[in-house]
């Protein structure tokens, strides 16, 4: 029924291995590393975990919109929410997180109301918005410290985050909030993936773009406050980004780098958990960025096809080839004007005109069984002769289509002389090609 | 930073007495005052080319990982020199340079690899640098003065307490050693530790110890009493000599580098192009901001700082197209919301207006509990300030404010409505339907308009006297005829080209 390519199977593998390992962490960080499951580790490992899922799945879509420092501004601008919650109702935790995400809520629209009707930047909107909203907070802060009847322990951990606190309570309540923001994407999804990556398009069909970016900031806005108690509002903008970051990495399917994204983030936070108790001066939300940090780097040298290591090695490949056939054509012609194509060259001559890359050229040749060395000369052998007939007329073909393209009629191809014309145009332009050549040598 | 605090002391008294300079600089308001305003210059200045070059945010980078370079350099200086330096220590700010720097560094190197955009690069770079620091001060580092309160939000209204004394009469500095006759010896045992004995115990042995052997600064001398005389002294706080010396550093800056600057921030090509280096630049101008931030970082903390780089700015680029005019604005704007913050945090928000009214009215009316005296942080109502000015210029600045585009909209929209109706009695005058298409009464259905909005643009135009109306026909005055000529051909023309 599904045919997987190639790129997909790697995505479900890395995903299966990624979650194989990040269970087998339990037991190994038991065993080598002498953690203890209590109570509150259990409770905070599953509540970065799940947290993490959240973070990641819903930064996929800030990571995609350009909007990735949107989460640091709107982390800031919760505080003061959070403080004006604490003075109506007190230390309730589910109404100090509403006012922390009305408070954030408020501040997107503040951002959007700026670009709209202003010349202002992005960036500088949400700079104003994070330190004037932070700095509300800390005002209404103080005004609480200063009562002397303020029972405020836990209120700072908005700003800092603290781990320890989460009982099974916060919990549950992340996972419902959580699966809830998840029904919402999965009713949206359509919409939602067109608004990120073509917002145009969107709005020439029909769709209400306006009430479907309000929705994202939403959801966005979810992910952060819930993600506060744990990382702080300082870290959070790396919760929320680093998975998406990475998992953007190892595919180019938006539905395969949520799930990726939501597995990076399940492992971040689960495993940054369980590390930051082998050693319980180390806290839980630093740990957890630190975590997400390394898989970023990971995926950015390592991920196929577009990781860094990949390229260089890509890069150094087309070098060598790129060598090889300098330096291969350099001894066709020398040969070829001495009298044939086994005539051989000395190897002085072709030092002298290849340059820096003959060495590595030749070495290339000889490997290939293109060339082979005979005393101080060097001989080309059949196969070597063979291809660099082939090329000399590959490249002579390039010229005609080069010069004739437009009165034969050619197809118009990117002049790629790397490559062979053959692969590149129908079986008649080349006939045409072929005759024209003919008639030009002639 | 003592000798040119010295320099400073020095300067002020040739203009008052050391009792006015002190009962000056004691008042928590003048300091916090003078501080704030400082730092919002030096913010205001260099923000205005951040948000130029549309780099706003890396202000908020920096000053997030100044941290690292602050904890670094003290752990270095603990361990290596056994020294215990303070925050305004240069080894500290060094440090915290260099974190800057290093910030901008790998946020270039992660968005230089191609895989990631510059502000998902940013996002990446300093929460992590701020999460090694957070990991670095609560696992290495035991008892620091960074405690995380002054790390959000500083600690500006005792700023005035933090003070090097300088000497300047009856200086006598006093050197007591241990034959001195000041000296006051105690014997110590020296092994009853280590052999478990009492030091009444036959093997004890002593040493003699003075307990107050030093030299002794003359405010010293006279606190301890070997003085007769109290020395004059002026108490001058730490953190206004190191913001003094940010504020003329950055605005040297900009003004020997001014033309650089401003060529650099608008197009960088051709600053490049004539030789100025625009990379040199925007490291010095990164190694500022870091300078800032640390030297900042004491008084308002890492976070609100970014306010004082990125708001005032904002303001001044509503109100002017100019960059000299954007600079002078920015800093006004930062230094206003300075002076009237510290007012603010105790309970006035621009004189005339007192908090404490406003919270009893929200207890009266919605039957709350609120405490009704009001004292709150400074550096934090400070940056309500200078929002409070950007609200007021995003509003009401004449050419960009929300006001001022409202009218223009609105002229515009009028303009248009007149325009039509003009060019509808235009062109239907003296054509056989002109009866019906130009009467009076029924002249709002041929634009699909309400009876009440055509009234009103036709008493505007008649008003205008460039129609009338003659039974129930609405006609162009010969006004009105010059009147839609002009604007006929203002179209063409404009087509044309």
């Amino acid at each position: 029924m599904f045919r997987l390519s190639d790129a997909d199977k790697r995505v479900w593998l890395l995903i299966g291995t990624i979650t194989i390992i990040g269970i087998l962490f339990i037991p190994f960080s038991r065993i080598f590393l002498d953690v203890s499951y209590n109570y509150t580790l259990r409770t905070v490992a599953l509540g970065g975990a799940i947290l993490g899922i959240v973070s990641g799945v819903l930064g996929c879509f800030a990571v995609l919109r350009h909007e990735s420092l949107m989460g640091d501004a709107l982390s800031h601008a919760a505080l003061p929410g959070v403080a004006i919650a604490f003075l109506l109702v007190g230390r309730e935790p589910g109404a100090l997180l509403i006012g922390a995400g009305i408070a954030s809520w408020i501040g997107v629209q503040f951002i959007r109301a700026l670009l709209n009707t202003t010349r202002i930047k992005q960036d500088t909107a949400m700079g104003i918005v994070l330190a004037a909203w932070f700095a509300a907070g800390i005002v209404l802060l103080a005004y609480i410290q200063s009562r002397s009847d303020a029972s405020q322990a836990g209120l700072d951990t908005f700003i800092f985050g603290q781990a320890a606190a989460i009982v099974a309570e916060d919990v549950q309540l992340i996972s419902t909030v959580g699966f809830v923001a998840f029904l919402v994407l999965a009713l949206f999804w359509k919409e939602f993936k067109l608004v990120t990556f073509d917002v145009e398009f969107a709005g020439a069909n029909g769709f209400r773009v306006g009430f479907i970016n309000i929705l994202l900031s939403t959801l966005i806005v979810v992910a952060i406050v819930l993600g506060l108690q744990l990382a702080g509002v300082i870290l959070m903008v790396g919760m929320l980004i680093a998975p998406g970051i990475a998992a953007r990495q190892w595919t180019h399917k938006l539905d395969q780098m949520v799930i990726l994204s939501a597995v990076f983030g399940a492992f971040a936070g689960g495993t940054g958990a369980i590390l930051s108790a082998v050693d319980a001066d180390v806290p839980t939300g630093p740990m957890i960025i630190v975590v997400a940090f390394a898989i970023v780097t990971i995926s950015i040298a390592f991920a196929p096809g577009r990781g860094l290591a990949w390229s260089l090695l890509r890069r150094r490949g087309d070098r060598k080839r790129f060598a090889a056939q300098q330096t291969l054509r350099d001894l066709y012609k020398y040969a070829i004007s001495h009298g044939g194509a086994s005539y051989p060259v000395p190897a002085s001559f072709i030092e002298g005109v290849g340059g820096a890359n003959v060495k590595t050229g030749l070495a290339q040749l000889e490997y290939h069984g293109h060339i082979k060395a005979d005393g101080n000369v060097w001989c080309l052998t059949a196969s070597g002769a063979r291809l660099a007939e082939q090329d000399a007329r590959n490249q002579q073909l390039w010229d005609v289509y080069r010069e004739f393209s437009d009165e034969l009629d050619i197809p118009l191809i990117a002049e790629d002389r790397q490559r062979d014309i053959h692969e590149m145009l129908p079986q008649a332009a080349l006939e045409k090609l072929d005759h024209k050549l003919k008639e030009v040598l002639a | 930073m003592f000798a040119l605090e010295s320099f400073f002391v020095d300067v002020l008294l040739m203009i008052f007495s050391h009792e006015e300079i002190n009962a000056f600089l004691r008042n928590p308001q003048n300091t916090a005052t003078i501080i704030g305003t400082l730092i919002a210059i030096s913010g205001a200045l260099l923000g205005t080319f951040l948000l130029l070059r549309g780099m706003s945010l890396t202000s908020d980078a920096i000053s997030h990982t100044v941290l690292l370079g602050i904890v670094v350099a003290f752990m270095i200086m603990t361990s290596l020199f056994n020294l215990e330096p303070d925050t305004s220590s240069p080894w500290l700010i060094i440090g915290a340079a260099l974190a800057g720097v290093a910030t901008v560094v790998l946020t270039e190197l992660i968005y230089r690899s191609g895989l990631v955009k510059q502000d998902a690069a940013l996002g990446l770079a300093f929460p992590l640098l701020f999460a090694i620091s957070i990991i670095l001060i609560s696992r290495f580092v035991e008892d620091v003065h960074i405690d995380e309160d002054a790390v959000m939000v500083g600690e500006i209204g005792v700023a005035w307490a933090n003070t090097n004394s300088h000497c300047i009469e009856n200086c006598q500095t006093i050197t007591i050693t241990a034959d001195s006759d000041l000296a006051e010896t105690s014997r110590q045992c020296t092994n009853c530790r280590e052999l478990n004995i009492s030091p009444r115990d036959d093997g004890a042995e002593f040493r003699e110890v003075c307990s107050n052997c030093g030299t002794y600064s003359p405010g010293q001398a006279w606190q301890a009493g070997l003085l007769e005389e109290e020395p004059v002294q002026v108490f001058f706080p730490k953190s206004i000599t190191v913001t003094v010396v940010m504020a003329i550093i950055t605005i040297l800056f900009v003004i020997l580098f001014y033309k650089e600057l401003k060529l650099a921030s608008f197009d960088e090509a051709l600053a490049k192009a004539l030789g100025l280096r625009p990379g040199v630049l925007h490291y010095a101008l990164m190694i500022l901001v870091s300078l800032v931030a640390v030297g900042a970082f004491d008084a308002v903390g890492s976070i609100l700082v970014i306010a004082f780089f990125i708001i005032p700015p904002a303001a001044a680029y509503l109100l002017t197209d100019r960059l000299s005019l954007m600079l002078i604005f920015s800093a006004i704007i930062g230094s206003l919301g300075a002076f009237f913050g510290y007012d603010l945090a105790r309970g006035t928000f621009l004189v005339f207006f007192e908090i404490s009214d406003l919270l009893a009215w929200l207890n009266n009316t919605f039957a709350l509990d609120l405490v009704e005296e009001w004292d709150s942080s400074i550096s934090a109502s400070m940056v309500m300030m200078i929002f409070v000015f950007f609200l007021v210029s995003w509003i009401f600045s004449p050419k960009y404010g929300l006001i001022s585009t409202f009218l223009r909209r609105t002229g515009q929209k009028s303009q248009f409505d007149d325009q039509v109706v003009l060019a509808h009695i235009y062109n239907h005058r003296d054509m056989p339907d002109a009866g019906q298409e130009l009467a009076a009464d029924t002249l709002h259905e041929h634009f699909s308009w309400s009876n009440a909005k055509m009234g009103r643009i036709l008493a505007r135009l008649k008003a205008l006297n460039v129609i009338r109306e003659v039974d129930n026909m609405v006609e162009l005055t010969e006004k009105g005829e010059d009147r839609v000529q002009q604007f006929r051909q203002t179209q063409l023309a404009s087509e044309l080209a």
